[in-house]
């Protein structure tokens, strides 16, 4: 049980970056930015050649993490200046993503066996020597890694979502023409909400490489759909209240998800069978009236309701 | 202050669908006018505006705006100087942000957005002085949904937005069409009194010739892609509804066919009667 816990809480944590970044391009922006099933890989990829390459864990995660802001500056770029459709650049770019991973890593995966972590190097900057913790200390300290990390990155956006710049991304994906009329260059901020995005996601995926060992071109598959998962989880439990409680829930949601997850795993269930049972209940939650999180503009408040709770207009 | 040369614009061009919206139009904007436009189903009016602000390319001719060449600039880049309202209430304002993230938006029209706070004391302040002139109360409810908002509230809003920034030109496309008699009166009267104390240029389309004919200095009219009249001053201030309709048939050789602006012709007859 204390396994399901630390493998939900690590793996919770880890795909919480990805979930802030599906948030941004889904929900915030409405832009269904598939890039996310390659963007993920490719920031393992990309750390793990950097480490065999003879990186530090530390430079060699943010270069996983920047390699997924350039995918999505690659979707963006795409969608915005070539008139791609933006589901199709997405998926133009994982293709692509496949085969620089294949030429990056010179084979389908790498073990990082023997080599320094992140992990272990953070705690040495914090002069702590790993080799001396437990097992269990050590899962822990990653966690505590972990939760800092995300906490930040929570903060961040929190942040950066309420300046000048942060609010032409929700408006972008309010009201498109409006934002044009106000003079923003609603390309700009397509691109920038891709790159932030899948800066985010990539980071997730060193962090995973990291915590795994290995870096693998299939570790994308149904990343996406679990990610929405967690995103859905999030808002349903803890509401779109405000975009505080947005950007929390949709991290406690995926640490939900990742946890039920564990717990599934420890309970024996078929593994087999999770990719399946998400994708069904992503679907549910989705054609459930006034759940939809990722079909805006098919919720609209009505006029109606809005006199109900205001009272008299004019 | 904009000048329109020969401007034409063409949809579904080469396609038997193809629609000449807007035929060599010729128009200078002074700076201070306030100008109406009406004309029949299909004449160009709200083409005019688009083409204006930038939302539509045009196929030929040029547009200048206080001198400069703007026929190719996109509309971000014209929005600095240009303040558009549509007649879709929810068009203007973004609903699932609250009142005054909507006014930060409209703040910085058309200016560089850095990584400051959106909405702070200062701002704040600001927007509760704007809103209050809507007398909506809407100063009081700045942390509020724009969904929550009726389409007057909203219209009200945008309408703020637009002239948040002083822009040089003001675009409205029957942006009381779409609201009840009341808050269509309530918006009209905020209009008459923004253009005024902000002094701006204006060009309001209407389906109410009574509407066209009391406000503004200026008046168009349009038919057919091309400006079949165009009045000012003491000839447009003397002018009754009966004439104007006689003025469209003399102008355009045919009946005025706009059956909400005819309704509406007859609505008041009625009443005077």
């Amino acid at each position: 049980m204390e396994m399901v816990l630390i493998s939900g809480l690590q793996q919770g944590l880890i795909y919480g970056f990805m979930a802030l970044g599906v948030l941004l391009t889904f929900c915030l922006l409405g832009f269904p930015d598939l890039t996310v099933e390659g963007t993920f890989p490719l920031g393992a990829a990309t750390t793990a050649t950097a480490v065999m390459e003879g990186f530090d864990p530390i430079p060699a995660v943010l270069l996983g993490a920047m390699a997924g802001a350039l995918a999505g500056a690659a979707t963006g770029l795409m969608h915005t200046k070539l008139k791609v459709n933006n589901i199709l650049a997405g998926i133009l770019t994982t293709s692509g993503i496949y085969t620089v991973m294949l030429w990056a890593m010179g084979r389908p995966n790498i073990s990082l066996l023997n080599k320094e972590d992140f992990f272990t190097q953070v705690l040495a900057l914090c002069g702590i020597t790993s080799g001396e913790l437990s097992l269990r200390a050590m899962q822990i300290s990653i966690i505590l890694i972990l939760f800092l990390m995300v906490a930040a990155a929570r903060l961040l956006l929190g942040w950066f979502l309420r300046t000048d710049l942060g609010l032409t991304i929700r408006a972008a994906g309010n009201n498109e023409k409006m934002l044009s009329a106000l003079g923003v260059d609603v390309n700009q901020t397509k691109l920038l909400t891709l790159i932030l995005a899948n800066f985010l996601v990539g980071l997730s995926g060193a962090l995973e490489c990291q915590l795994q060992g290995f870096a693998d071109v299939g570790l994308g598959i149904g990343v996406l759909v679990a990610a929405i998962a967690s995103v859905i989880l999030g808002i349903m439990l803890f509401g779109r209240r405000s975009l505080s409680w947005l950007l929390t829930g949709v991290i406690l949601g995926s640490i939900l998800y990742r946890g039920l997850l564990a717990l599934g795993l420890w309970l024996k269930l078929p593994a087999e069978n999770f990719k399946l049972v998400t994708a069904v209940l992503v679907l549910i939650v989705l054609t459930l009236p006034n759940i939809s999180v990722f079909n805006k503009k098919a919720a609209p408040r009505s006029n109606a309701d809005a006199l109900a709770q205001q009272g008299p207009i004019n | 202050m904009i000048k329109l040369n020969n401007v034409s614009k063409v949809f579904f061009p080469h396609t038997p669908n193809e629609v000449l919206a807007l035929n060599n139009i010729n128009l200078h904007i002074k700076p201070g006018d306030f100008i109406t436009v009406i004309g029949s189903n299909g004449a160009g009016k709200t083409t005019l505006l688009k083409v204006i602000s930038g939302a539509e390319t045009v196929n030929e001719g040029r547009l200048t705006l206080a001198g400069k060449d703007i026929t190719a600039c996109p509309e971000h880049e014209r929005a600095a100087d240009i303040g558009r309202i549509d007649q879709n209430p929810l068009a203007g304002t973004a609903a699932e942000m609250t009142i005054e993230e909507n006014l930060a938006l409209a703040f910085l029209r058309g200016k560089k957005r850095g990584l400051g706070q959106a909405v702070n004391e200062s701002r704040r302040q600001c927007f509760r002085q704007a809103l209050a002139e809507t007398r909506l109360g809407l100063e009081k409810r700045l942390q509020a949904p724009v969904g929550t908002l009726s389409g007057g509230q909203r219209q009200a809003l945008a309408l703020v937005m637009a002239t948040l920034a002083l822009p040089k030109l003001l675009l409205l496309d029957e942006h009381t069409a779409a609201l009840d008699p009341q808050a269509a009166r309530q918006i009209m009267a905020l209009t008459a009194h923004l253009v005024q104390t902000k002094n701006l240029t204006t060009v309001m389309i209407t389906h109410n010739m009574e509407h066209a004919l009391r406000f503004g200095n200026r008046l168009i009219m349009m038919h057919r892609g091309r400006i079949i009249l165009d009045l000012a001053g003491e000839e447009k201030a003397q002018l009754t509804v009966p004439q104007l309709i006689e003025k469209f048939s003399a102008a355009s050789g045919e009946d005025f066919a706009d059956d909400r602006v005819l309704l509406e012709t007859v609505h008041q007859n009625n009443v005077v009667a």
